[in-house]
Formats: C-alpha cells, structure tokens, sequence
C-alpha cells in the first residue's frame, strides 16, 4: 500500500507538468484561432489600434488576470493571427510585464484592509512596480528601434516548431469543431482561461524548492553581490518560469519572511528577464517567427538595460529606486498619488 | 592596547600621525611608529616622527621608530606582520575613479593584509569624541563592539549602536511590528534585532561604556553614511567583512564600501 503511495506521488507531477503543457498549447491553438474574432473589438470598440494602445491594453488585462504571462501569451497569439503588428505586440508585452506587479502591491493592499495599519506590507509590490516600470521604460524605445530596423527579424526555433506542427495536428479534431461551434471572441477568452489554468498547473509541478539557511553557509552572504543576485534571479526564474516563485524560494533565507533590499533589487532585474521564457515557448509554439522575433527582441533589450545597469550604474540606481520607495511608503497621499498614476496610465495609453 | 602609527613625510600622513599621537596618549600601552619616506621627503618623515616619539615619551608611553624603504602600503603591511600590535593607524591620500580601480585602495589593501584593526584618517580629524558603532548582527558584531568599547573608554567618547534594517516583507508571515518599531521597542519586545542590540549594550557595559542603540531603515552602506552626517560622528566603527581570495568576488564587503565613501576616519576591527 505505502509502496503504491510512493509510485502515485513520484508520477503527480510529471503528471502536472505534461497536462500543463498540453493545456498550454491547446489554448495557445484556441487562442489563435479565435484571435481573428477580436480584431472587431479590439480595433473599433477598445480602439487598440497603435504601440500605446496595446501597451495600455496588455498592463489592464495583467491587472485583470492577476498575471502577466497569460497576457504576454495572448499577444503573442494576436501577433500570430495578424491581429497585431509587431510594434503592438512588443509593448502589449511590455505592459502585461508593468501590470503583472499589481499582484503583489494587491496582497499589501488586502492585508491594510484587513486592519493592519503597517505600510511597509506594501514596500514589496511598489519595489516590483518600480523596477519592473523603470527597465520597461528604457527598454521600450530600444526594443522599438530593434524591431522597426529589423535587425533580430527570421528568427525561429525549429525544434519547438516541428513539435507545435505535432500537436497543433494533434488538436485539429478539437479546435475545429470548437472554432465552427464558437464565436471567435469566445474561443480567444477560452484559450486565455486555459492558458493561465495551464500555469496553476505548471506551478504545482515545480518541486517544492527552498533555500534553508542552516543548510547554505555562505548563501546568506554571497547574495549581497548585486553580480551574483541577478544571475541568480536570472536562472531561478527560468527554472521556475515565475517571478513570485523564484522569490518565494529565496524567503526562508531571512527566515522570518523577510529580504533585503540589497537583494531583492539585482534579483528582481535578472528574474525579469527570465520570466518571459514562457512566452518564449509560447512564440516557438505558435510557429510564427515574428512572434519569436518579439519576444527574443523584448529579453535582449530588458538583458541589455538590467546589465549595463547592473554593472555601470548600479549604486546610483539602487539608490534612486531605494528613495522612490521611500517617498511612496512615507505618506498616505504619496501612495494614493502612486496608484493613481499606476492606473491612469495604462488608460491614458488606450486612449492616445 | 599596541599601536602602530605610520608617517611618509606627506601631509595626508601628517594628519593620521597627529591624531594617531592624541589616540595613543590615551589608548597605548606602547607604540611604534613606522617611516617609510622617498629621499626627498626623508627629513620631514624623520622630524614628524621624532617629534610624534616625543610627545608620548612625554605622556610616559615606550616609543619605538622603525625605518623602512619601500611602498609605503606593503612596509605598513610586512611592519604589521612582523609585530603584534591592537591597533595600526593610517592615513595617506586615497585614489578616485579610474586610478582605484586601476591600482586599488591603498587604505583597503592595508585592512585586507593586516593582523589587526586599521584606523583609517579621512576628512576631519577631530579629537574621537563620538563614536558610531555599526553592528550587522553578523559575527563580527561582538568583537567590533568590544574593541569601540575598550577604546571608547579610554578616549572618553560616547557610542552609538547602529543597526542597519534593509528588510522588505515578502511573505503574509512576516513580522511587520519589527519592521516599523524603534530601538528601544526591539529590545523591549525581545525580537531577533532587540535581542542582538541588547546583548551589543550589555557587552559595552562590560568594557565600562553605555551607550544607546539606533535603528535606521534603507540601504545598508547609504544610511550608515547618512547617520554618521547627521550624528556629525568623529569616526565610524565596523567590523571586517572582507574575504580573502575567490570569496572577495562573490561575497559583499561592507566594510570597504563604507572605508572607499566615508568622508570621517573609518575604524575597521578585526
């Protein structure tokens, strides 16, 4: 009996994984077949018809799911079905990136409104918010210029291609019939649900990793070289295609659910360049090079800006970012002016 | 308590050596003072020393000069070696920009290859009336609050503990009383921080000093420098946090960030 609970437990998530994967192309499939039914809505009632609108739009719908890799998947689906052009897509990217960071902010808001009068619940999401917001602005313009020159255009993964083509064959007799019997708006939120149901499932496949700091002598030490924090946020992430994840696992360093800002700051820049992995399978999946070429375009521009940030100015960035928080955290109003712009700004990005 | 003073001839060193002269008056059981002068300043190196040497015989300290030739750091350091001394005061001019990072701090290589505690004069140097003590909570902490202590005493200067806490909350188990509350309530509630800062007063109290803990909330390096401008503290404390070797490259080293920016001397305990 204990035998067979042992042979169940070691097959659970694998199990996970691989319904998490065929969840997560079957609603990639969904969502570009029903990605043509949007356009309607998308260009002539949401007006999503240039770059700032579609960055507006993709930070909105991050809010709206709690999620930003759904999103980013979804653009990449839009870019696929031509929904989309490329310019679009990149900073519909950007903004499920921007909009992504509310759920952390939003886990500080709940546990005020609960009673606790301690602001410093909210230092963590505003501190996301902050640097996720300040490497997509710079990123922006320099992903902008890559692409309208063309300089990353073609590229293309072809052994992720030849499976899609496999699968996509494979869920032909599915989404057929679904996309004859539903309406294309339809079959687009039905991918969207599945994609992010898909990432539950992805999550719960992760093994349950933590960094005990009874275990890792120097681990407590060696993350305050903001070098060594990064590359870790950078490969954590990508083996846990999560951002709140790969921080989660860094928590039991400090033992008491705390991290420093030293830390966190270099861990977050690198995680933020990992956590489009997904969207990068995602692309490959698609078998649209364009989709891979945005995505790759957005990594080596947030790759570029978090490294020469990282080694040239990292003090004066770590400061400035570190006195943002401050003056954020400091007054009641200064947070509500925070919010404000936080969730103005994707509006008056749709209606430009 | 043993001290090392160190002279070139040059007026950097001028400034460590006088208030080196002021510090052993009152700290040194026996001191030496090391010349290590080029040919065109080995005269002045000679009558700075001569003069410091007079001075503490004067206040019945046993004086000892050793000449040595050479780089003034590397002699510092084989000087430093060779004896055993509690305390070796330094100064000399600092490098900027593209020349340290070319070359190195001269004041950094010394507190890496020393056996003892380096007291590196910078900016100011006013008598040591006030102390600031950083206390990481590390293992380091004990040892660099007894010697501030001991030498506090001795000089007759106040301490203030500082504890540095750069924590954000990341989990709903996080404890945000902590995050928020001063000294006096950590110690007062027994958290991690007011445990540590307690035991940090009790250990001043033994080498026959009171103090008061102060907490500050940022970035470590920043607000350490910050309380020191605005306490207007004659000298910083911290511990050596430097690694040798392959470690140097991985690990974080506080106390070189805070002796490469701080504008007051630095004491480095180790």
């Amino acid at each position: 009996m204990r035998r067979r609970q042992g042979k169940r437990l070691n097959w659970r998530k694998p199990g996970l994984a691989l319904s998490g994967f065929l969840l997560f192309t079957l609603a990639l499939g969904l969502m570009k077949g029903g990605a043509g039914g949007l356009t309607p809505l998308l260009r002539n009632h949401l007006e999503v018809t240039n770059a700032a609108d579609s960055m507006g739009f993709g930070w909105l719908m991050a809010y709206l799911v709690l999620s930003g890799s759904p999103v980013a998947a979804a653009a990449v689906a839009l870019l696929s079905a031509s929904v989309l052009s490329y310019l679009q897509a990149f900073t519909m990217i950007a903004g499920s990136r921007l909009g992504a960071c509310l759920v952390v902010l939003l886990i500080g808001c709940i546990y005020i409104l609960r009673g606790h009068e301690h602001w410093t619940a909210l230092t963590a999401g505003i501190l996301s918010l902050l640097l996720t917001g300040s490497i997509q602005l710079a990123a922006l313009p320099m992903g902008l210029l890559i692409l309208g020159r063309g300089w990353l255009d073609g590229l293309s993964i072809p052994a992720l291609e030849g499976l899609a083509a496999g699968i996509n064959w494979g869920l032909e007799p599915l989404i057929g019939p679904l996309a004859a019997f539903l309406p294309g708006w339809a079959l687009f939120v039905a991918g969207v649900g599945l994609v992010t149901l898909s990432f539950r499932l992805f999550d719960r496949a992760l093994p349950q990793m933590r960094l005990e700091r009874t275990d890792l002598g120097q681990i407590p030490r060696l993350v305050y070289r903001p070098e060594v924090m990064f590359l870790m946020g950078l490969a954590i992430t990508l083996l846990t295609m999560s951002v709140s994840i790969s921080v989660g696992i860094l928590v039991p360093l400090s033992a008491r659910g705390y991290m420093r800002r030293e830390n966190i700051i270099p861990y977050i820049l690198g995680a933020n360049i990992s956590t489009l992995a997904d969207t990068l399978i995602a692309a490959a999946l698609l078998g649209d090079p364009r989709a891979v070429t945005v995505v790759v375009t957005h990594i080596v521009c947030a790759a570029i800006i978090s490294l020469l940030l990282i080694l040239l100015a990292y003090r004066p960035y770590e400061r400035a970012i570190s006195n943002a928080l401050a003056w954020i955290a400091r007054r009641r109003n200064n947070f509500a002016l925070f919010l404000g712009v936080i969730f103005v700004i994707p509006v008056v990005l749709i209606l430009l | 308590m043993k001290i090392l003073l160190c002279t070139d001839g040059s007026s950097y060193t001028a400034r460590a050596l006088d208030l080196g002269v002021r510090v052993a008056r009152k700290a040194a059981s026996a001191v030496d003072i090391l010349v290590v002068a080029k040919r065109d300043r080995e005269e002045k190196a000679r009558q700075m020393a001569e003069k410091a040497a007079a001075d503490l015989e004067t206040a019945g300290i046993p004086v000892a000069i050793h000449r040595r030739s050479g780089q003034m750091t590397e002699e510092v350091v084989l000087q430093a070696q060779a004896a055993s001394y509690d305390l070796v005061i330094i100064g000399g001019r600092e490098r900027r920009g593209v020349m340290r990072l070319l070359l190195g701090s001269p004041a950094l290589r010394v507190t890496e290859h020393v056996p003892a505690s380096v007291l590196v004069v910078k900016g100011q140097a006013r008598d040591l009336k006030q102390f600031l003590v950083c206390s990481s909570g590390g293992p380091t902490s004990e040892r660099t609050v007894r010697f501030a202590g001991r030498l506090a005493r001795a000089l007759g200067a106040s301490v203030i503990l500082l504890h540095v806490m750069s924590q954000l909350p990341l989990t709903k188990s996080a404890v945000l009383d902590d995050l928020e509350a001063s000294a006096e309530e950590l110690i007062r509630r027994g958290s991690p921080e007011g445990v540590h800062l307690g035991r940090m007063l009790d250990l001043l109290a033994t080498e026959g000093r009171t103090g008061h803990a102060v907490i500050r909330r940022g970035l470590v390096r920043d607000e350490i420098l910050a309380e020191s401008r605005e306490g207007q503290y004659d000298l910083i404390v911290i511990g050596a946090h430097i690694t040798p070797g392959l470690n140097a490259r991985l690990v974080e080293d506080l106390s070189a960030a805070i002796l490469l920016t701080a504008n007051r001397p630095v004491l480095v305990v180790r």
